[in-house]
């Protein structure tokens, strides 16, 4: 006897199976084509390419789930089985449908095979929502929330899954097919049933209920979070695609001009609670998470965008739903340092980076959210170029007493531009790493020279507080400069002039030339590898070292510093518990150095809680900011016996006993 | 309700190194920004009619780089605006720019009139009060609130030790605003980009129809004499030098006068 499936055994009025079949997939075609409608309308980069660089580390991220993994084994370990049972099952339904439909192959050994294989995929299924349950209710994860579609969606599933089991274990008990071992499961369910009799009476309420559950499944599927199935494949893929400029929204918490990418993100995420988790600002206890403004963006975008909300007996519903929201307002999009962390642990790459700037700017142009501080900083940026001081030329004078060529005036030249920076050139502690440096260059033999008094500002904290029409102007105004006077290489203090520098001015640059940046710790490790720097004092310290988000997370430099720390003798570099990509967030980003929110945390105090715990006598780290902001909390939270902060110049500066002025302030 | 806002540009000096050129203030180094009184004045003229309906209309008098003003107030949601431009006007004291703005307001229609109290930079104080007896019109200055009601307008002035005093005044009148009564919006480049195209009405004297002899210096009841910048104190020391020598310095200070135990 041929094995072979039976279609329809024991199963009468099939026609009001298809009956119900259609209205599930018409469920599923509604929620499928809001989507798609929703996704439309976002602005795509014009022109979205097709980018085979992208196409392969996504498929790679969605088939081996690699960045859940990375979030931890048992997670990792259950979504595969979740996402391979679950695809082998949707396969094995798309195989049986052409089979019974168009191409008749599942017989014979075929069929055996494709039967264990099924029998494996639910079985994946069913255990992989064990776990799943496992990890919300018996052991408890403590990023996983407990909302009721976490609970029902798995037990949904669990039920669809082991129906199918019963109802193959009726089946084989009032059959007795002689190939029934080959579809394991079931065949061992089978035992279950009395006789095959009761297994035969049982079948059809077996089958019905299976269908119904099933079938309510397909209905429920793209309007619950397993929509990520489509959406998060897609994020993954967007995410590789180069930056392009957006247009800003025209009012407050406007979506529209968010991109196709983000309105993907909005559907991508399923709540896993990993960027709550590495959060600095949620975990310090303040009142914003990454996940929370996704969402409320999601609705929006929803209640906003969605053909659904069109619907006249949705109308007022939508209307009361828009005015909490809005009553709720976006302030706390304020309290996001633009660190990155979200978006490094986020599985579907989808972390509300970018949404909290396009936020941020819809506040800007609305103007009456704008908290008076920031306020303050983007009218000095606008009129004195520098976020610090309300005068002109302030920039220069660092430099005051050193020879250094103003590469603003004709005539001057030098093979690299050292764009100093408004907080390296302004601020007093700052100031140290603009006086290291250049003597650094210039114990080096670099030919550098800098825009003097003229250097405008790169335009990063206008773009990192959403005021777009003002990083547009700076962003202009240095590439006059720049083009204006033929420099094209140039080498950065902060992580954050020389991520803008080289992320953002070229969407700008189409006309200009084309620029080389680098970060000054590039720069330095350069020059250390070509023996234009070397140590030859042993420095006997136990240091740590503070990676700046601009410069890891944002950029990936991470080895540069530490290979610099590295061949400084006797010099000992002990890590942080969280440290490289990992690292925790001093606060200073995302325009916070310059504002005061209701109920912030003291960020740097936490992460020099962690230098403390290694013993270190310095931090060192490659920033301004950071560097102001670990030196506050230094003294703030009595950390003052405990090391010294200094910045990476700095140190280097002093190995080569270029300077002493640090000595005694820092150790 | 129609509102009319006086504005004007001044130079900002809180941070900045002053000096001093033939008996004017060198603007060569300073930014030019909205007079902060006025920035509430047309914060809180907005309100109101973003509030209950009605129209703001701007007005400033001064050269032409001052039409900036204008288009800071047009992108904060102000609807129309007018620039007194005319050499003529230069030097002209606040009884004589009274007399200027009271020419160029009287057929306006306006319901309301507001300035800020004073001006950062000559700080007279006047000008709005001037105005409304001009105009012939009731007034009230240092608002810290304002109400209208029918007909009429409630003002809370601010008086000294957070006392107040509430006054209504009947419609049409002039109010000078106090700093603090809102927080001003933000107004950010790509506002004032999208204003950029709206006509500002340009007015000259011979337009308003007042001789030039009327105006400027010649017509003032009180010439300027000089100006100066603060002295250096007798009880302050200044410390020059580098960062650690102005540290040593003062440390050293402290310790010789008994500051540090």
């Amino acid at each position: 006897m041929n094995p072979l499936r039976m279609p329809f055994w024991g199963v009468d009025a099939a026609w009001l199976f298809y009956l119900l079949a259609a209205l599930a997939m018409a469920c599923l075609g509604l929620g499928l084509w809001e989507k798609i409608s929703l996704w439309r309308q976002g602005r795509r980069a014009a022109p979205a390419p097709s980018s085979k660089q992208a196409l392969g580390p996504a498929l790679a991220d969605v088939l081996l789930g690699r960045r859940i993994w990375r979030g931890g084994r048992i997670a990792g370990l259950m979504h595969l089985m979740l996402l391979w049972g679950f695809l082998g099952l949707f396969l094995g339904t798309c195989a049986v449908a052409v089979d019974h439909y168009l191409i008749s192959f599942l017989h014979g050994r075929v069929y055996l095979w494709f039967s264990a294989g099924l029998e494996a995929c639910g079985l994946l299924l069913v255990l992989g929502l064990m776990l799943a349950l496992a990890r919300r209710w018996l052991l408890p994860v403590a990023r996983l929330e407990r909302r009721p579609d976490d609970t029902l969606l798995p037990l949904w599933l669990l039920a669809v899954a082991c129906g199918g089991f019963m109802v193959e274990a009726a089946r084989l008990a009032a059959t007795a097919p002689p190939w029934g071992a080959w579809s394991f499961v079931g065949y061992g369910l089978a035992g279950l049933f009395p006789g095959p009799e009761a297994a035969r009476e049982l079948f059809p309420w077996l089958w019905w209920s299976h269908a119904l559950v099933s079938l309510g499944f397909i209905a429920w599927l793209p309007w619950s979070k397993l929509a990520h199935a489509i959406a998060a494949p897609a994020s993954l893929y967007l995410q590789g695609q180069p930056l392009a400029v957006l247009a800003v929204a025209a009012e407050e918490g406007d979506l529209a001009a968010l991109g196709l990418r983000h309105l993907l993100h909005l559907d991508a995420c399923t709540r896993c609670g990993r960027c709550v988790e590495a959060c600095p600002s949620a975990r310090a206890g303040e009142p914003f998470s990454p996940r929370d403004v996704l969402h409320r963006a999601r609705r929006q975008a929803r209640l906003k965008y969605s053909p659904l909300y069109r619907l006249p007996w949705l109308r007022g519903r939508r209307q009361a739903l828009l005015e909490r929201d809005r009553a709720a307002g976006w302030e706390d999009a304020w309290y996001c340092t633009t660190c990155r962390a979200c978006l490094e642990v986020c599985p579907v790459q989808a972390a509300p980076i970018e949404m909290v700037r396009k936020l941020r700017a819809g506040l800007v142009e609305q103007g009456s959210a704008v908290p008076p501080p920031l306020m303050d900083t983007l009218e000095k940026l606008h009129r004195y170029g520098n976020p610090w001081v309300a005068k002109k030329g302030a920039k220069a004078a660092w430099a005051a007493g050193r020879d250094i060529p103003d590469l603003s005036r004709s005539g001057q030249e030098a093979d690299w531009l050292y764009f100093v920076g408004c907080t390296t050139s302004i601020d007093t502690r700052a100031q140290g790493i603009a006086r290291a440096l250049s003597d650094v260059f210039t114990h080096c033999g670099v030919s550098f020279g800098t825009l003097g008094k003229k250097e405008p500002c790169c335009g990063d904290i206008a773009r990192r507080l959403g005021e777009q029409g003002l990083m547009e102007e700076q962003i202009e105004a240095t590439r006059d400069l720049l083009n204006g006077r033929g420099l094209t290489r140039l080498v950065c203090t902060s992580p954050h002039c020389f991520d803008t520098i080289k992320k953002v001015h070229p969407l700008f640059l189409e006309e200009g030339l084309p620029l080389r940046v680098l970060h000054y710790s590039q720069m330095l490790h350069r020059l250390w590898r070509q023996g234009r720097l070397t140590f030859d004092h042993p420095m006997p310290l136990k240091v740590t070292f503070h990676d700046p988000c601009f410069l890891a997370r944002h950029n990936r430099i991470v080895d540069e510093p530490r290979g610099l720390l590295g061949a400084i003798p006797g010099l000992e570099l002990v890590e942080m518990a969280e440290h490289g990509l990992n690292a925790l967030c001093c606060g200073g980003g995302g325009g916070r150095m310059w504002h005061e929110i209701p109920g912030q945390a003291n960020l740097a105090v936490r992460r020099l809680e962690q230098a403390a715990a290694t013993g270190a006598e310095l931090v060192v780290t490659a920033c301004p900011l950071c560097l102001i902001m670990l030196e506050d909390a230094r003294k703030t939270g009595g950390f003052e016996d405990k090391f010294g902060i200094i910045d990476l110049s700095e140190l280097v500066a002093r190995a080569l006993r270029l300077t002493a002025a640090m000595d005694e302030e820092a150790v | 309700m129609k509102i009319l806002v006086l504005v004007k540009n001044v130079p900002e000096v809180a941070e900045a190194e002053l000096e001093i050129e033939q008996g004017a203030l060198d603007l060569e180094d300073l930014e030019m920004v909205v007079n902060e009184w006025d920035n509430y004045a047309v914060e809180e003229a907005v309100r109101l009619t973003e509030a209950a309906g009605g129209d703001v209309h701007l007005m400033t008098l001064g050269g032409e780089d001052d039409e900036d003003v204008l288009r800071r107030g047009l992108a904060m949601g102000a609807h129309s605006a007018t620039h007194l431009c005319d050499e003529a006007f230069e030097g002209s004291d606040p009884t004589t720019l009274a007399r200027v703005f009271a020419a160029a307001v009287k057929d306006g229609g306006y319901d309301l009139i507001l300035t800020g109290v004073q001006s950062a930079d000559l700080g007279q104080a006047s000008t709005g009060v001037l105005l409304a007896q001009e105009l012939g019109l009731p007034h009230a200055t240092m608002a810290i609130a304002l109400e209208p009601g029918a007909g009429e307008v409630t003002v809370t002035r601010e008086l000294e030790n957070n006392t107040s005093e509430k006054v209504a005044l009947p419609l049409p009148a002039v109010v000078t605003v106090q700093s603090g009564i809102n927080q001003p919006r933000y107004v950010s480049i790509m506002g004032i980009r999208k204003v950029r195209k709206m006509t500002i009405e340009m007015l000259e004297a011979g337009d308003l129809g007042l001789e030039s002899q009327a105006l400027g210096r010649e017509a003032s009841s009180v010439a300027g004499q000089s100006l100066a910048l603060p002295p250096v104190g007798e009880g302050a020391q200044m410390l020059t030098g580098s960062l650690d020598s102005v540290c040593g310095q003062a440390a050293a200070i402290l310790r010789e006068k008994g500051g540090l135990a």
